[in-house]
């Protein structure tokens, strides 16, 4: 049984199959969701999965050096500083517009929502 | 042996978890919920860390993720009152298109991953695994050398200043504004 | 013998300069502001204009001419270049021809400003009628110093349009607003085979060009009229229907010419003309416009007597019109109509006068430029006349003066000579330029022109005394008539100088200055033969007037017309031309072709347009689905087309 569950310990496919699974439902996120925060979160998810893979690939490919820990760092570091940006710019569009359907966002003008 | 057994083990169950969670969190009618769920997907993402052996990241992660930017969602969804004010309906289309979309990019990159041989470089006979990579991690980000990332790091730095000033700025500007229309 | 040329030679380029500038000026600054000033302004440039053009004759003249004129181009820029030999230039030519125009047309013109300065006095749009008439001063020197067949093209549109604003001047007269439009209109469609003409001497004229090579550019004069060029053209063969190309093409210049001088049958449009005010019909329809159809005959009269055919047409067209307009003047009781139907019957003389002409008989042409020439004066005279009686009585109708020959003495011995002048009697101008042309239709043997040159001389002293007769002669006919005044000197001055020039203009030694080719003998002399006979068909002309109205009454001329019966009324009606055209462009042009072509524009071409329009619409209104502005939609494109790309790259790769 054991030795069993060892053959079968996961490898890189495995790894990156989850990564690129949990990167499809980020993506289904990003394109269904209509609140504009409810996709900050897909995005997240999204995000998250690229900063695995490459801890995924330092491990299989470079496990003597530590760079894809580091970029991973980076995208977190990234992922920090964007939704900082798209809460402020949330919180903005609906002091203007009392909403954050992106659905309803289909004007480059402000005209649906001065006011 | 037992170790492979046990991370045999712990993926599989790691990985169900965090697939649902994350199936939740995009599938949640309850955005609050959703921010819950998502918060769940990032500790399984910890977890997976500490199994590919980057325990320091997996900190980080916890750290920045769960403490920080889940928090922060969870504050854009109050500011904007998105709890209580959308109940998230998309259209059907929309969802056909998005899963095909998806799907799509699932199967081809699992094509991809499938027909390719990743050089797996962890079979024994290559370079031993860094022993400390937490202590790695600080060395060579502060490495002011051809391999190091002090500038990438300090980019970063500046990157988070700018974008808690600018952060704050949009933010200010619609409260101001909010206030000369009351 | 190389002279330096003198100033006006020089600085040709001021003839077009000042009336043109004084135009702009005129135009745009002072008429707005002071009208009677924009008057004033207009008419001393005029007179500036006609002193400069005096100065460059005597400039030219002096530079002598035993073997043949010289023709000169002081000054020209070029304006377009279409190709190497193809350039259009912007230029003074100065030869005998155009020196005679630019004397006339700057003379008339000058007197004829003086003349509405009390003409037009009070009248609404002052400013606007010397605007006007300074542009088209401007443009008729433009014509008749075009060193090229396409600056005269030019020139010649600036001068009908400005002719339609001068015709259609009491713009709020429906008649007016439709004589100018018919002016316009029949002669744009003239000008349409000008246009064509043109084109095709371009055409084979930059072939031509481009063989010889050098400076030559097909639209000169100076190189249509070349003689190697002009075999070259000759040689060219048949063009359309076995038309030899250069006769086609002359024909087609010709029709243009016809529309401007009003040959028939293009001549309706002229007296309808007369709608405008009398002093622009003196200057427009009378002395200047009208004649630039003769010279531009006159002008590529080499070509002309080349093909020969051509000039055969010119002939023919011009003697049927004098006759036949001279034989409507005798029915006319419009005082002015009567003067452009004689008019009509003049430009006829002049146009058959260069239709006789030849290479071996070129007397005809200097007698047509004679015959312009003397013809400008008292034309112009009998209209400014006219004028001040239709001043005096308020009214065109002959019927409704008489009497006024003690009344308004000097209008009436101006008038008197100018009837005499026309009549052909000596020693007033008319006898010679009409005897130089009759001599030249007898000359170069062509009888039966003569014959009717002859018949018109009679007739036009005939309708000419009739006119004088009825207004001038037996008692005022109405109260307007009985109370009528002598007008203001600044009207009669032009009247008295154009007297003197026509008893004087056909003692100038015409022959020595306009002629073509070397000096010919038979110009100088008169022979007693023909001039005893054109006196006798004056004389008897008149006498026949004096017998019918010299009591200015229609009694006895009333009984000639029932004797006439259908004749008279279909002469009285001009033998129903006009209706004739109205019957041709309404019920067949319109309804025929128009009809149907504006059916077809209607819905095919509108059609077309509509469907490419609408098409347009509805492919971008189904892209449009596209920019729904949902960045969810553009994310599912983008998604898709990744995937895509990745896709291809992999299978690429593999």
């Amino acid at each position: 049984m054991i030795e069993q569950l060892a053959t079968l310990a996961p490898g890189p496919f495995h790894w990156l199959s989850l990564t690129v699974l949990l990167f499809a439902i980020g993506i289904y996120g990003i394109l269904t969701r209509r609140n504009a925060v409810g996709i900050l979160m897909a995005v997240e998810l999204a995000l998250n999965s690229g900063a695995m893979n490459f801890v995924v690939f330092n491990k299989y490919v470079a496990p003597s050096a530590v760079d894809g820990q580091i970029m991973a760092i980076f995208v977190i570091a990234i992922a920090a500083a964007e939704v900082v940006v798209g809460m402020a710019i949330f919180v903005t569009l609906f002091g203007h517009r009392r909403t954050v359907d992106v659905t309803r966002m289909d004007q480059i003008t402000d005209a649906a929502g001065t006011n | 042996m037992i170790s492979q057994a046990t991370e045999t083990l712990l993926f599989y169950l790691f990985a169900t978890v965090s697939v649902g969670l994350a199936l939740a969190t995009v599938l949640s009618q309850r955005i609050l919920r959703a921010a819950v769920y998502l918060m769940g997907v990032l500790v399984t993402s910890a977890a997976f860390y500490i199994l590919l052996g980057a325990e320091f990241l997996a900190g980080v992660q916890i750290l920045v993720y769960v403490g920080g930017i889940v928090i922060l969602l969870v504050y854009a969804v109050m500011l904007t009152r998105s709890s209580e004010l959308l109940e998230d309906h998309p259209s059907f289309v929309r969802k056909g298109v998005a899963f095909v979309a998806a799907s799509a990019f699932f199967a081809l990159a699992t094509g991809v991953f499938s027909a390719t041989r990743i050089g797996t470089a962890g079979d024994g006979h290559a370079p031993a695994a860094v022993a400390d990579t937490t202590l790695e991690i600080g060395r060579r980000l502060l490495d002011q050398g051809a391999t190091g990332y002090v500038i990438p790091f300090e980019i970063i730095s500046l990157l988070l200043l700018s974008v808690l000033i600018g952060g704050s700025v949009i933010a200010r500007r619609s409260l101001a504004k909010a206030e000369e229309t009351k | 013998m190389e002279h330096e040329l003198g100033f006006a030679l020089r600085n040709a380029w001021l003839i077009l300069a000042i009336p043109f500038f004084s135009f702009l000026v005129v135009g745009l600054f002072i008429r707005p502001r002071a009208p009677k000033l924009a008057g004033i302004v207009a008419t001393l440039a005029v007179f500036a204009s006609a002193g400069f053009a005096y100065a460059l004759a005597v400039e030219y003249l002096s530079l002598g001419g035993h073997d043949g004129w010289k023709t000169i181009v002081p000054w020209s820029f070029e304006w377009l270049r279409f190709q190497e030999h193809l350039a259009v230039h912007i230029g003074v030519i100065v030869d005998p021809i155009s020196v005679l125009l630019m004397v006339v047309v700057t003379t008339v013109s000058s007197l004829v400003h003086l003349y509405s300065l009390g003409y037009m006095h009070g009248e609404a749009g002052f400013g606007r009628y010397f605007t006007w008439l300074n542009l088209f001063t401007f443009s008729m020197l433009a014509l008749v110093t075009a060193p090229n067949i396409l600056q005269m093209y030019v020139a010649w549109e600036l001068v009908g349009a400005s002719s339609f604003c001068l015709i259609g001047y009491y713009f709020e007269k429906p008649s007016a607003v439709e004589a100018s439009k018919k002016a316009f209109i029949v002669t744009r469609f003239a000008d349409l085979g000008f246009l064509l003409g043109v084109l095709i001497l371009g055409y084979f004229g930059y072939q031509i060009a481009s063989e010889a090579g050098g400076s030559a550019q097909a639209f000169d004069f100076l190189f249509l009229t070349n003689p190697e060029v002009m075999g070259k053209f000759s040689a060219l063969g048949a063009g359309l229907f076995g038309i030899p190309l250069l006769t086609l093409a002359l024909l087609l210049v010709y029709m243009g010419g016809a529309g401007k001088s009003a040959m028939f049958p293009l001549h309706i449009w002229l007296p309808d003309a007369m709608e405008g005010p009398t002093p622009v019909s003196a200057l427009i329809h009378a002395a200047t416009m009208v004649v630039a159809g003769v010279y531009l005959v006159a002008r590529l009269f080499p070509l002309f007597a080349t093909s020969g055919d051509a000039l055969l047409v010119v002939a023919y067209i011009g003697a049927f019109t004098s006759v036949f307009a001279a034989v409507i003047a005798c029915t006319q009781d419009d005082i002015k109509r009567v003067l452009a139907y004689s008019t009509l019957s003049q430009l006829g003389y002049m146009m058959f006068a260069l239709g006789v002409a030849s290479f071996e008989h070129p007397l005809g042409y200097t007698a047509s430029m004679f015959h312009l020439f003397t013809h400008a004066f008292f034309k112009a005279l009998l209209f400014l006349g006219a004028g001040s009686v239709i001043h005096a009585v308020h009214s065109n109708e002959i019927w409704k003066m008489g009497g006024l020959k003690a009344k308004m003495p000097v209008t009436h011995a101006t008038f008197a000579i100018a009837t005499l002048a026309i009549a052909g009697i000596w020693p007033f101008a008319g006898f010679f330029s009409k005897d130089e042309i009759l001599a030249a239709a007898l000359g170069s043997g062509h009888t039966g022109i003569f014959t009717l040159g002859l018949m018109v001389a009679g007739l036009t002293a005939f309708y000419m005394s009739r006119i004088y007769f009825v207004t001038f002669w037996g008692k005022a006919k109405t109260e307007h008539a009985s109370h009528a005044h002598e007008s203001p000197w600044i009207m009669l001055i032009p009247l008295v100088i154009l007297a003197v020039l026509s008893i004087g203009a056909g003692f100038v030694p015409f022959g020595e200055f306009v002629r073509f080719g070397a000096a010919h003998g038979e110009a100088h002399g008169i022979n007693p033969m023909i001039a005893a006979a054109g006196t006798l068909a004056g004389v008897l002309g008149i006498g026949f007037a004096w017998l019918l109205y010299r009591d200015g009454l229609a009694e006895r001329s009333g009984v000639i017309a029932r004797a006439l019966g259908g004749g008279y009324r279909l002469i009285r009606n001009k033998f129903y031309f006009d209706e004739l055209y109205l019957f041709v462009t309404h019920k067949i042009i319109f309804r025929l072709v128009a009809a149907p072509i504006a059916w077809f524009d209607r819905h095919v071409v509108d059609g077309g347009v509509n469907l490419s329009g609408w098409s347009a619409r509805v492919f971008g209104s189904a892209v449009s689905y596209l920019q729904t502005g949902q960045v969810q939609t553009y994310g599912s494109w983008f998604v898709g087309g990744a995937v895509l790309l990745l896709f291809s790259l992999w299978m690429l790769r593999a």
